[in-house]
């Protein structure tokens, strides 16, 4: 009886969950609401949509406050939706939402995948609906574009040199035959990819012994159970190469706990490494200026939205950030 | 303290001591001082939250929201520490009290309106992760040298302070379960909370005293959290509430009220950490390490029903 209760209290809140999270999946998010023109032109400005990950996720929320300082400075020239998700994994919220852009009558959107293959069928649908599809941050999978015949151009940093440059800046600091352990992000994310390559290429190039690799999920709680981990099996570790900062904070805390001298890099300059930038416990990040991240895209759209530049990929800049020695 | 659980006790510890060795035989440097110091340091925060949780499912409710509420008060010690220029010993009971108030809240509406906290834990989670967003502007706060001392190793005893701050916290909720007016009502009214109220004793205080119990633990995790990792991570304790409730089930408390122990729920924690530390030291890839997390805890559960059942037979 409890049991049954139970059971029909957690069915209940699932339907009340998946209601709250999937909102406008009333049946009507294909067809075009009254009121909005198929281009996305309603009073002459085009409407672009910005569709990102997590806002709870720093890198996103850095990358929205500099798109809509953007559009605060240059508001007559287009219209801003901006788009961030509950959950950083979450597929099927992002191709909601993709869904009702274009319901919106968006004329283009500018999309941070959360997976490089799953939302390229819903792209392809608001493609054939009319809207321009601009990729930035995470790259779409080449393979399933091709293959569902979707153009979108990339807008976006060169992830895997990004990572080559930080585990670079600390292979200088080793011998030849050094143990250094990676980090890695979610192995299923092309940035995640490129960055684990990126840091092994630097490894390789520099003649270091990767010991130990494992995926902290980007989460910082993870890396520091890891990092811990890697620090006890190897004691002869000279380094830890994080796919990303809050992976290189939590390793940091564990080198720290750990008494030893571990030398570390990061990925993504968020504000809270500069102090350990400041004291050399981190030696290296790399900057891929997400603020700047989704002007570019933006900008993209409206060039090719106004005829003024083909669809082509343009690499974004990465600068290195190194620490005191 | 009966045979029946000391016997649970029992499983539990050679369960760990289980994997201690099979850890010791497959990694090469397990059983070391350094293991040891890894394994005690990841334990403070999810032992405390996992007493709280104890204490709430055996009153006969759940607390899903503990990883917010966690999240929510290091955001607070962050932001008191860092932007506030607070020193600590301020800061920490400021951070203890919101996550006693955040609990407050979730009792008073579980109680007072009579849902089930199943679905009002289920609204604190997503409230609480909000508001630690909004806190701390959805960014990770350094915090640094003011609370690494917390973390650091003890000289000699080669473990950071807060693991016996936190053992001295699971005792202290093991006694209030078991030696105070309080705990031994909690146990009435999950085993039959109708057949409590009906004997003219008040049910609702202790319901609504339970929920903000654990927010307080959560709080005191978040000082525990914040200070290993250094930093106020708006994203941490995410899914934290599962790993709580697998260590009170490991630990042989009964998921639908009633019975269990804290002591139970530590050994739990203990499996759970070593388990964590052994496969990351071992180098097992991310779905080696969850599918072997997920059989551990069937097989812990398991062996105890097991056990159950077979003093059962012999009467």
């Amino acid at each position: 009886m409890r049991h049954a209760r139970l059971a029909g209290w957690i069915l209940f809140s699932a339907t009340i969950l998946s209601l709250a999270v999937v909102p406008g999946q009333g049946g009507c998010s294909r067809a075009t609401p009254p009121g909005t023109v198929a281009n996305g032109k309603p009073d002459g400005k085009p409407r672009i949509a910005l569709v990102m990950k997590s806002l709870a996720n720093e890198f996103f929320a850095t990358m929205a406050d500099g798109a809509k300082a953007h559009h605060a400075g240059a508001g007559d020239r287009y219209e801003l939706i901006a788009n961030g998700m509950r959950n950083e994994t979450d597929v099927s919220e992002q191709v909601t939402i993709i869904e009702q852009m274009v319901a919106r009558g968006v004329a283009a959107i500018v999309i941070a995948p959360a997976d490089s293959k799953a939302v390229v069928p819903a792209l392809k649908r608001a493609a054939e609906a009319g809207v321009l599809v601009v990729n930035i941050d995470n790259r779409l999978d080449p393979e399933v574009l091709a293959e569902t015949g979707l153009a979108a151009p990339f807008v976006g940093p060169d992830n895997r040199e990004g990572a080559r440059r930080a585990g670079e800046a600390v292979a200088k600091q080793l011998d030849s035959g050094a143990e250094v352990a990676i980090i890695e992000g979610i192995v299923t994310a092309f940035n995640g990819q490129q960055r684990a390559l990126g840091l092994e290429d630097a490894a390789t190039a520099a003649g270091l012994r990767i010991v130990a690799r494992q995926s902290g999920q980007w989460e910082m709680e993870k890396a520091n159970g890891i990092a811990a981990a890697m620090l006890s099996e190897h004691p002869a570790l000279a380094a830890i190469l994080c796919a990303n900062d809050s992976m290189a904070l939590g390793a940091a805390a564990a080198i720290e706990a750990s008494g030893r001298r571990v030398l570390l890099a990061g990925f993504d300059n968020v504000p809270a490494v500069a102090p350990l930038l400041a004291d050399g416990r981190l030696c290296a990040t790399v900057d891929q200026h997400g603020d700047r991240l989704a002007v570019e895209g933006i900008e993209a759209a409206l060039a090719i939205l106004t005829g003024a530049a083909a669809p082509q990929d343009r690499t974004t800049a990465v600068d290195l950030v190194t620490g005191q020695p | 303290m009966n045979r029946t659980r000391l016997g649970g006790w029992g499983v539990l510890v050679l369960v760990w001591l289980g994997l201690v060795a099979l850890f010791g035989m497959l990694a090469d440097h397990f059983l070391s001082a350094t293991t040891l110091t890894t394994v005690a340091s990841r334990l403070p925060a999810l032992s405390v939250v996992a007493a709280g949780m104890t204490l709430v499912i055996i009153g006969g409710g759940i607390d899903l929201s503990v990883g917010s509420v966690m999240a929510l008060s290091g955001a607070v010690l962050g932001v008191a520490i860092v932007q506030w220029g607070w020193p600590l010993a301020a800061a920490i009971p400021v951070a203890i009290l919101t996550g006693a108030l955040a609990g407050l809240g979730t009792g008073l509406v579980t109680v007072g309106l009579g849902i089930p906290s199943f679905l009002v834990t289920l609204g604190s989670l997503e409230i609480c992760r909000g508001l630690t967003y909004a806190v701390c502007d959805s960014r990770t706060l350094f915090i640094g040298a003011a609370i690494r001392p917390l973390a650091q190793p003890m000289p000699i005893l080669g473990i950071p302070p807060t693991v016996p701050v936190a053992l001295a916290v699971v005792v202290a909720a093991q006694a209030i379960l078991s030696r105070t007016v309080f705990g031994r009502h909690l146990v009435a009214i999950g085993a039959n909370e109708p057949a409590v109220r009906l004997a003219g004793i008040d049910t609702a205080t202790p319901r609504v005293a339970v929920f903000a119990l654990s927010g307080a633990l959560a709080g005191l995790a978040a000082v525990f959290a914040s200070a290993r990792l250094g930093s106020a991570d708006p994203n941490a304790g995410a899914g934290l509430e599962l790993a709580a409730i697998a260590a009170v089930v490991i630990g042989g408390t009964s998921l639908s009220g009633g019975s269990g122990s804290v002591v139970g729920s530590l050994l739990g924690v203990l499996v759970i950490a070593t388990l964590e530390a052994g496969l990351a030291q071992l180098g097992a890839s991310e779905p080696l390490k969850r599918i072997v997390t997920g059989g551990a805890i069937i097989a812990a559960v398991a062996a105890d029903a097991l056990r159950r059942r077979w003093e059962g037979e012999r009467g």
